[in-house]
Order: C-alpha cells, then sequence, then structure tokens
C-alpha cells in the first residue's frame, strides 16, 4: 500500500483529493467563521468587511455584550435551558423504559404494538390535527406542549429496542436469580450496560429540543415564552428590527446608536450554536462510531 | 430484524421468570384464564414501563388521526362541527394554488435526489482514499457539523452568505469580474439555494452512512486487488463502489418515501415574498393555510391528502428495499 515509488499519475490524484477534500472543509467552516469576525470587531469598521474575511478588523466584544444583556435573548436562553434538559430527561426516561419492554421477545402483544408504533412513522395526519390535540387537552400556551410533543421518537426507540436485544440473557438470569426483579434488572443491569446508546439518543434529544423552532411558535402566544432559535428567527430570518434594538436594549446600552445590524445578527447566529459547539465532541464520540450507522438518519 | 433474531437465540424465557421458579400444575397452565392469570403475573412489570409511552402514542399520535375528520366538516365555533364530506377537498383540487404547490415540492423534491443524493457518496469515497487517518477524521469532524445546525441558523449563514453587498457569494463573484447578484430575491435562483444548502447540511453527515458500509468491506478484497496490479481508480470502481450499492439502494428508496417531506423547515427560513410561488411546498402551504390563515379544514385536507400519499410511497419503499436488499426502512 505504501509504497515509495509513486507514479506521477497517483501523486496527482492524491493532490485532487486532498484539494477536493480541503475545498470543502473551507465552504463548510468559512461562512461561519467570516459571522465570528464580523461579531468580533469594531462595530465602526463592520460596514468596511467583505463576506470573505475571517479575521476581526480591529476587536470588541461590544456585541457579545449586547446580545448578552439583551432581555429577549437573555429569556430566550433561559426557555431553551428549561425546555431542552426537562424535555431531553424526560424523552431519554420514557424512550428507554418502552424500549426495554418491547425488547422482551416473549411480552405479549409485543408484534402488535411493534406495528402500531411503526404506522405512526408511516402516518402523519399533519400540523393542524396536531395543534387541536394540543388545545384539546389544553397545552396551548405551557412548555409542557413542546416538551411532550415528540416524547417518544419512533426511530430512536427502534435504535435502542435493537440496542437492547443484544443485552446477553445470561446477565439477566444471573440478576433474576439473585433475586431482583424486573425493575431492578432494569435499572442495576440493563441500563448501565445501554451507556453509550442511551448518551447516543440523549444527544439526538438535546439537538432536537434546542433546534426545534416550529412548535414553540405554534404553541406559544406569549413571546416570553419563545426559545432562543425563535428569538434568532425573529431577529435574522423576519428581520425584525424593532425587536432587536428593543427600547429598554436602547436606554441600557450607550452605543446602541451605532449597533451594526449585521453585526448583531452575526452575533446571534453565533450564540444559538454555542451550546451545539459545546456538546459536539460528544456527538462525535457516540454518533460517529459507526456501530449505530445503520439506524441513523 | 432477521439479523437479530439470530441473536436472540438464547434462552427466552429467562427474563420472565419471577423471582424463583414456580411450580405449576401442568392442568391449570392450560385452561385460559389460569394462562392469562400467569402472564399477567409474569409481565406486568413490563407493561407498567410500557404505559407512559404507550398513553404518549394514543395521545399524541393516534388522537390526531381522529382529530383529522376536521378534513371533513365545517368547524363552528359553537357547537358541534358539521360533516360535508368531500368538500373541502373538492375545493382543494380545484384550487390553482394546490396544484402549483404540489408541483414545487415534486420539483424541489427532484433537485435534491438529482444533485444532493450523489454528493454523500462521492465524498465517502473520496474519505475512503485518504491514508492519513489523522487528516479524514479531520475533514469528517468539520463537516458533520452543520447537520447539527438548526434551519434557522442555516437560513441566517446563507443570508449573510449570499447578500448581494457584502456576502462571501457576491464578493467573490466581483473579485472575479462577475455581476453582483441577489440570490435570495432571485426567482431563478431560489431553487438553487434550496439545493445548496441542503447540501452544505446533509452532505457530510450523510457521508457517514455510506463511509460506515466502506469500512465493513472485507481488506482482502483490496490486498487480492493490488497483488494483481489494479489502480486505485479500478479498486474503487470494482471493490469499494459494488460494496456500499446495497446502501445506496436503501437510501435512494428511503428518500423516494420521504418525496413529499421537501423540507418544511429549510423553506419555512429560506423563503421571502418575491420568491414565495417558486419555493412554497404543501408543507409551508398547510401551514400558511392553517396556522397563519385559520383555514383550518382546508389545511387538514391538504396535510391528510400529503399524509396519505406519504403513507402509500413509504410503504411502496419499504416493500421495494426489502425485496432488493432484504432490508427494509425500518
Amino acid at each position: 500500500m505504501a509504497s515509495s515509488n509513486k507514479t506521477r499519475m497517483e501523486r496527482l490524484e492524491e493532490a485532487i483529493i486532498y484539494s477536493v477534500l480541503i475545498a470543502i472543509v473551507v465552504v463548510t467552516v468559512q461562512p461561519i467563521l467570516n459571522l465570528l469576525a464580523i461579531s468580533l470587531s469594531d462595530p465602526a469598521r463592520v460596514p468596511g468587511m467583505s463576506g470573505m474575511d475571517i479575521v476581526p478588523d480591529g476587536f470588541s466584544i461590544d456585541i457579545w455584550k449586547l446580545l448578552a444583556s439583551h432581555p429577549a435573548v437573555q429569556r430566550g436562553l433561559m426557555n431553551s435551558i428549561f425546555i431542552t434538559l426537562v424535555g431531553a430527561i424526560l424523552n431519554v426516561t420514557f424512550t428507554a423504559m418502552m424500549a426495554w419492554a418491547l425488547s422482551r421477545k416473549k411480552l405479549p402483544l409485543r408484534r402488535t404494538l411493534f406495528v402500531l408504533i411503526l404506522a405512526t412513522i408511516v402516518f402523519e395526519p399533519g400540523i393542524i390535527p396536531d395543534y387541536f390535540v394540543m388545545r384539546r387537552l389544553g397545552l396551548i400556551d405551557s412548555y409542557a406542549s413542546v416538551i411532550i410533543y415528540k416524547l417518544v421518537n419512533a426511530w430512536y426507540l427502534i435504535i435502542l429496542i435493537r440496542f437492547f436485544e443484544e443485552v446477553p440473557e445470561e446477565l439477566i438470569e444471573a440478576a433474576t436469580l439473585d433475586g431482583a426483579n424486573a425493575f431492578q434488572v432494569f435499572w442495576r443491569v440493563v441500563l448501565p450496560l445501554a451507556r453509550p446508546a442511551l448518551a447516543t439518543i440523549t444527544l439526538f434529544y438535546v439537538v432536537y429540543h434546542w433546534n426545534d423552532f416550529l412548535r414553540p411558535m405554534i404553541y406559544f402566544n406569549d413571546q416570553d415564552m419563545w426559545p432562543l432559535q425563535v428569538v434568532l428567527r425573529q431577529f435574522v430570518v423576519v428581520g425584525d428590527k424593532a425587536a432587536i434594538v428593543g427600547l429598554q436594549a436602547m436606554n441600557n446600552y450607550e452605543g446602541a446608536s451605532q449597533i451594526d445590524l449585521r453585526a448583531f445578527r452575526a452575533g446571534m447566529i453565533l450564540f444559538t450554536i454555542l451550546p451545539v459547539l459545546a456538546i459536539y465532541p460528544f456527538i462525535l464520540r457516540y454518533f460517529t462510531k459507526g456501530t449505530m450507522s445503520g439506524a441513523l438518519k | 430484524m432477521t439479523k437479530h433474531d439470530k441473536a436472540g437465540a438464547f434462552s427466552p424465557k429467562i427474563g420472565n421468570v419471577p423471582n424463583r421458579a414456580r411450580p405449576r400444575q401442568a392442568d391449570a397452565y392450560n385452561s385460559r384464564g389460569a394462562r392469562l392469570r400467569d402472564g399477567v403475573r409474569e409481565w406486568w412489570p413490563y407493561y407498567l414501563m410500557l404505559a407512559p409511552g404507550l398513553i404518549y402514542f394514543g395521545l399524541f399520535h393516534y388522537l390526531p388521526i381522529w382529530e383529522a375528520r376536521l378534513a371533513f366538516e365545517d368547524l363552528r365555533i359553537i357547537g358541534p362541527n358539521v360533516w360535508v364530506g368531500t368538500k373541502h377537498f373538492a375545493q382543494l383540487f380545484a384550487s390553482p394554488t394546490f396544484f402549483e404547490v404540489l408541483k414545487n415540492t415534486l420539483i424541489i423534491s427532484a433537485m435534491k435526489v438529482a444533485f444532493v443524493f450523489p454528493l454523500p457518496i462521492i465524498l465517502s469515497l473520496l474519505l475512503n482514499e485518504v491514508r492519513s487517518g489523522r487528516f479524514r477524521r479531520g475533514v469528517q469532524s468539520v463537516i458533520y457539523l452543520p447537520h447539527f445546525l438548526s434551519w434557522v441558523v442555516i437560513a441566517g449563514i446563507f443570508i449573510a452568505a449570499l447578500s448581494p453587498s457584502n456576502g462571501v457569494v457576491n464578493d467573490l463573484r466581483d473579485f472575479v469580474g462577475l455581476d453582483r447578484r441577489s440570490f435570495m430575491t432571485d426567482s431563478g435562483s431560489i431553487r438553487w439555494v434550496l439545493v445548496w444548502s441542503e447540501a452544505w447540511r446533509s452532505a457530510g453527515w450523510d457521508s457517514l452512512l455510506y463511509f460506515a458500509a466502506i469500512m465493513a468491506i472485507d481488506p482482502a478484497l483490496y490486498e487480492a486487488a493490488e497483488m494483481d496490479g489494479a489502480s486505485r481508480w479500478q479498486k474503487m470502481r470494482h471493490i469499494t463502489l459494488p460494496g456500499i450499492v446495497p446502501t445506496i439502494a436503501t437510501l435512494f428508496i428511503l428518500h423516494v418515501g420521504l418525496f413529499l417531506n421537501a423540507g418544511f423547515d429549510q423553506v419555512f427560513n429560506l423563503s421571502n415574498d418575491a420568491i414565495r410561488d417558486k419555493i412554497d411546498i404543501i408543507d409551508t402551504y398547510v401551514y400558511r393555510l392553517g396556522i397563519t390563515g385559520g383555514q383550518f379544514s382546508l389545511a387538514t385536507a391538504a396535510g391528510l391528502f400529503k399524509g396519505v400519499i406519504g403513507m402509500i410511497l413509504m410503504i411502496g419503499a419499504h416493500t421495494l428495499s426489502k425485496r432488493l436488499t432484504g432490508k427494509g426502512v425500518w
């Protein structure tokens, strides 16, 4: 494989492959680095910056200070953290319990339940019936609506069932003979064994809740309940300038008159990405081992 | 599931035996009632663990199907809704907007299958040719990232990058002497914005699936080919590519099964008044009709139409996949 006398052709091929991959990496990160550079530049110099720049022009963290003190951003951050944490904990708990029961091959009605759950993947009646169910249950304008909406994701449930099916029966048998009941077996034997799989679906659920913007938009009438994604959408996609430079922020921040909207948007986008970046190393560690690649997507 | 049935060859009785083996009387066990009682005693802990999840699926997946009858009703604020049969479907199929939206959905999905679908395959083949593990892992850890960003964020990034005055794309065009263009508001280019933003987001992550398939190819095949003096190109063509064909087939079929999901989150965040009629898809149409416009029955009818066609496509895809590759979609 590593023959030292490579032909010119081979070396050319190699150069092309490496260049193409490097180009893809550049295309992936350059737009993000550009936003970072803009958000960290001297606000006065931002208007002169090109989209190609990846180094800040001057240096200032004014935009980040403004973001951190902006009431809509602060509320959005707290809402996002709350929904994500509570949501992910409930998601994983109920998904794991359900998966464990359904992974028992002798469970009565197992096949029927399986088919009923798969049917929910195949047929989706749409967002309007979902909305009316939420309304009927009185969950509109409560955090519970977005937390419960995808309580058990059928795809992740299948991933976990597959994983639990591989748990060696001998271990369960041994624990049972030691006098452990079904709950103790689940808690003490199965869950510790399933740690990598649980970590994977936890991360999936965390990313799902963090990135969800549609359900909060539909289910929350009260803007104070908006998570960060909806606030970001208002700033960046809808372009609501009044919301960006709220009166309160104007009064609190001396340089508000010179706020560059482009820099503010750049900072806000990055602000929303930061938590994803923070857990990204874990994502790489658990998702990319390839062990579950067949079940991903 | 067949693969796992083999793994489940271990004695099936074990997980279910309560604390200690109970002596059973053969005649009592054979009676229906006793067997039921025995089953309940054996399985109630598992059903207790299932209960919250089953209630969830009932309330949030089956109740909506019942609520979807709204498509056949006129909504009344006071009193019960009035059954109107297929009135809303007739209205839907008589409206030119609906067919525009259906057409957009099919065009956008087709463009994505044609131009985005091959990218992760090519990407995984390229990654497989990289001999340096560090370089390869470095590239992979960067290109997976966009998959984990929300479409709000990606829309923000693309709006900035495509800005006519100071976005990187137009600055580059300017640099090489081309004119600046407003891609986000140009009806000729907005569908390509959807294609390229989809590629930016998912090509990297999807390459993982193919890469995993490549890793599973027997290395002995490559060694034998090398002994025969096969070139890089020949190995890729005759070993790697055939090795991932089943994965390609499965994912392609899945894409067809999801053909009507042209990307709500993406379109919703990248849309604007100038180009809406070019990229309005069924899902955004349902949203605008129902959530924004309050025409709940009509919106439900449109959603139901999509749900039923989607179901047919999905079941068809699953059956086809099972027949071709022995592996279903789920």
